[in-house]
């Protein structure tokens, strides 16, 4: 089988199997956690019902309102200010879901908008971080010939240390000015920046909902935008660094070799080029020691790292 | 100004621009709507109170327990099948909201899950979105074979319409099905697919929350799994092909800009005097191996006449260079029509220039150099254009 088959199908039975480990760890460990609280809920509820002497519908009633007017709690949610956070969500694809369109004129524009802001926003985000690493890699050249190194080359090493340094700083800044405006927990300001870096955006914690703040308070509003554009580009650049090169471009040229766990297949079935596969020529050795050159620097490189 | 850097700074404008804009409409189309909800929403709570005679503490108690209860009113969301709905929300960065760790142990892990899930995710699918597209090419050159036309090559053209097709019906199918087992109007459940296709993920239309359909229905279960991943697929595979070659652009004009100014310093080693003009626009900030290692070996070697073919050449490149972003258009068609020969003859050592031309991704001087290599590139382990260069390798 051609080897771009075989990791294809490899990294498929990965993910298969994450997203089972995944789950098991995930039900062991809230799972108990959800059936308690839920009972508590329960309970609650019927204590109210029956204090106030609600029926099922004047509950259902409440209940409708209530969960109507979550969004509105937070204040104005589509002014211009909200609006620009939601364009935000949009086009970064993190979706916290705090504001959705509720005309379908806006839910249709909303997925216009995406379709051109999306591909925009990716391209923008490689390309600025691409520039950092570029500019990292020349301040650290002269960082080390003014120190006086012998070797003043950058290494990949270098530049994944730098790159993981910044990612986790960026965390931590965010993390705690988070948690000084929102009044929220050191360790659920570091959640919520991490699930907004990675564009996850579960919206279980959101910023600038609190106390009106999209209105009333701009320094913070900008702060909080600009926070998560700078922090989405400096984890931009890591993947720029670290994942870019794993990603196959289509076909016009022969693949990059993909991870160390796939390495061990790698060493044994030749690379072929897949531009051509009508014209493509095989070779069929499927035993060391015809390592090719790109393999060969591929390895090289990870030990860099390591 | 660098070329990638005038494409940085267009594309950054470019966003904030796209941001502004649509900011404004967004506010055109929903601030209204709002004020007129919010308003009605205000006036029935305060029915309410009137009507149960309760006071605002009372209110907030309730709304505590209301909103507290919401997640739990769709289902068991911790079980395994909500656990793995959870997981694929979190690696594809989904992240619909609809359920989140609740205890400090499982956001820890929900972290961690996401550090070495989401590049994992993004390498696989690419992957199997390259392996799509190869496919699909192969069908569709055999399609034009069967059929009798003149030309069976398969063009980008061809291939970003097939592409954008399958998106089309893989959203339509999913809305048709959705719209049916959620009892959606279409309308909301293409609207579904989409922000889940795009790994937005609101969370404001959330499949199998309905009826504890995670845990009574399995096969439309792993229906919801098997459609979000496979339609994941394939708008990986459409991104694959239409975006990713701009997201490498910076990086492939950087290593450019390196072969060129280390193919000058051999050839400047060669030939004498280097034309360190031809560094177009350029402006080597990271190196000084190009003109400067040259000219300091330049010998009297050369003559006028290789001295004129290095201007043509050096013309050539600086050609190239300033159409990189035709070049990245239109590589299939370039490769077959910027003359290869240049090189060939300007290289005093190198038999082996170019092999095959068809294969050159048209960057004429990576056959050549193999030293005075900047350090930009030493990081840059990329394999894509260096593959030529490491083949001249003899050690590694």
């Amino acid at each position: 089988m051609k080897v771009q088959n075989i990791r294809t199908v490899s990294l498929i039975l990965s993910i298969v199997f994450y997203l089972f480990i995944g789950a098991a760890v995930f039900d062991a460990l809230e799972s108990e956690s959800e059936s308690s609280r839920k009972k508590a809920l329960e309970q609650k509820l019927n204590e109210l019902k029956k204090k106030y002497g609600f029926s099922e519908d004047d509950y259902r009633e409440i209940e409708r309102v209530i969960l109507q007017s979550e969004p509105h709690r937070a204040g104005r949610q589509w002014k211009f200010a909200g609006s620009f956070y939601f364009a935000i969500t949009v086009i970064t694809t993190i979706g916290y879901g705090h504001a959705v369109p509720c005309t379908d004129a806006g839910k249709a524009f909303c997925m216009f908008y995406a379709v051109v802001g999306i591909p925009l926003t990716l391209v923008m985000f490689q390309s600025l971080g691409e520039r950092i690493n570029t500019l990292v890699r020349y301040l650290l050249r002269k960082a080390k010939q003014g120190l006086g190194f012998r070797e003043t080359e950058v290494s990949m090493g270098n530049m994944v240390l730098v790159g993981l340094l910044s990612c986790a700083s960026t965390l931590c800044i965010g993390a705690a000015a988070f948690s000084h405006f929102e009044d929220w927990t050191f360790f659920n300001a570091c959640y919520y920046c991490f699930i907004t870096l990675t564009t996850i955006g579960f919206g279980d914690f959101v910023a600038l909902q609190k106390k009106d703040a999209l209105q009333k308070r701009p320094p913070y509003v900008a702060f909080s935008f600009l926070y998560i554009l700078v922090g989405l580009t400096v984890v931009g650049a890591f993947l720029n660094l670290v994942v870019l090169r794993f990603i196959a471009v289509n076909s016009d040229q022969p693949e990059p070799p993909v991870l160390a766990v796939s390495c061990i297949s790698f060493l044994l079935v030749p690379v072929t080029h897949t531009r051509e596969q009508h014209r493509s020529t095989e070779n069929t050795s499927w035993f060391l020691p015809e390592l090719q050159h790109g393999r060969f620097s591929f390895l090289k490189s990870l030990q860099s790292i390591f | 100004m660098k070329r990638q850097n005038a494409r940085t700074l267009a594309l950054i404008i470019c966003t904030f621009t796209y941001l502004i804009v649509g900011a404004a409409i967004f506010d055109a189309l929903e601030s209204r709507m709002e004020t007129t909800q919010s308003l009605e929403l205000h006036q029935r709570k305060a029915g309410l109170l009137k009507t149960f005679n309760l006071s605002t503490e009372d209110f907030d108690e309730l709304e505590k327990v209301v909103l507290q209860r919401k997640p739990h009113k769709a289902g068991v969301q911790w079980k395994f099948a909500g656990s793995f709905y959870f997981a694929i929300t979190v690696i594809t960065t989904i992240g619909y909201g609809h359920a989140a760790p609740s205890t400090d142990g499982g956001k820890v892990f929900c972290m961690l899950y996401a550090l070495l899930g989401i590049p994992l995710t993004l390498v696989m699918f690419q992957s199997v979105g390259e392996r799509i597209n190869t496919f699909v090419r192969y069908l569709l050159h055999r399609l034009k074979k069967c059929l009798g036309m003149r030309h069976t090559e398969v063009s980008m053209a061809n291939m970003v319409i097939i592409g954008f097709i399958s998106c089309m019906s893989t959203l339509c199918v999913g809305a048709l099905a959705f719209s049916h087992f959620e009892g959606w109007s279409f309308f909301h459940a293409y609207y579904y697919c989409f922000i889940t296709l795009t790994t937005i993920g609101f969370g404001d239309y959330v499949a199998l929350q309905n009826k504890h359909a995670l845990q009574t229905k399995p096969e439309y279960v792993a229906f919801s799994f098997i459609y979000i991943l496979t339609g994941l697929a394939v708008i990986g595979a459409f991104l694959n092909l239409a975006v990713l070659r701009f997201m490498t652009m910076n990086t492939e004009d950087e290593k450019r800009d390196a072969e060129h100014r280390a193919l000058l310093a051999h050839n400047g080693l060669a030939g004498g005097h280097i034309n360190c003009s031809v560094d177009m626009a350029s402006s080597s900030s990271t190196t000084p191996s190009g003109c400067g290692g040259g000219s300091a070996v330049g010998g009297s070697g050369g003559g006028a006449a290789s001295r004129g073919l290095q201007n043509v050449y050096a013309e050539v490149l600086h050609f190239q260079s300033m159409c990189s972003c035709l070049w990245y258009k239109s590589r299939e068609k370039l490769e077959y029509s910027i003359p290869m020969i240049i090189p060939h003859e300007l290289s005093t050592s190198d038999t082996e220039a170019f092999s095959n031309p068809f294969q050159s991704n048209g960057c004429v001087c990576s056959q050549q150099h193999h030293s005075g290599i900047s350090s930009v590139s030493t990081g840059l382990h990329s394999f894509s254009t260096y593959r030529r260069l490491n083949k001249r390798r003899s050690s590694i």
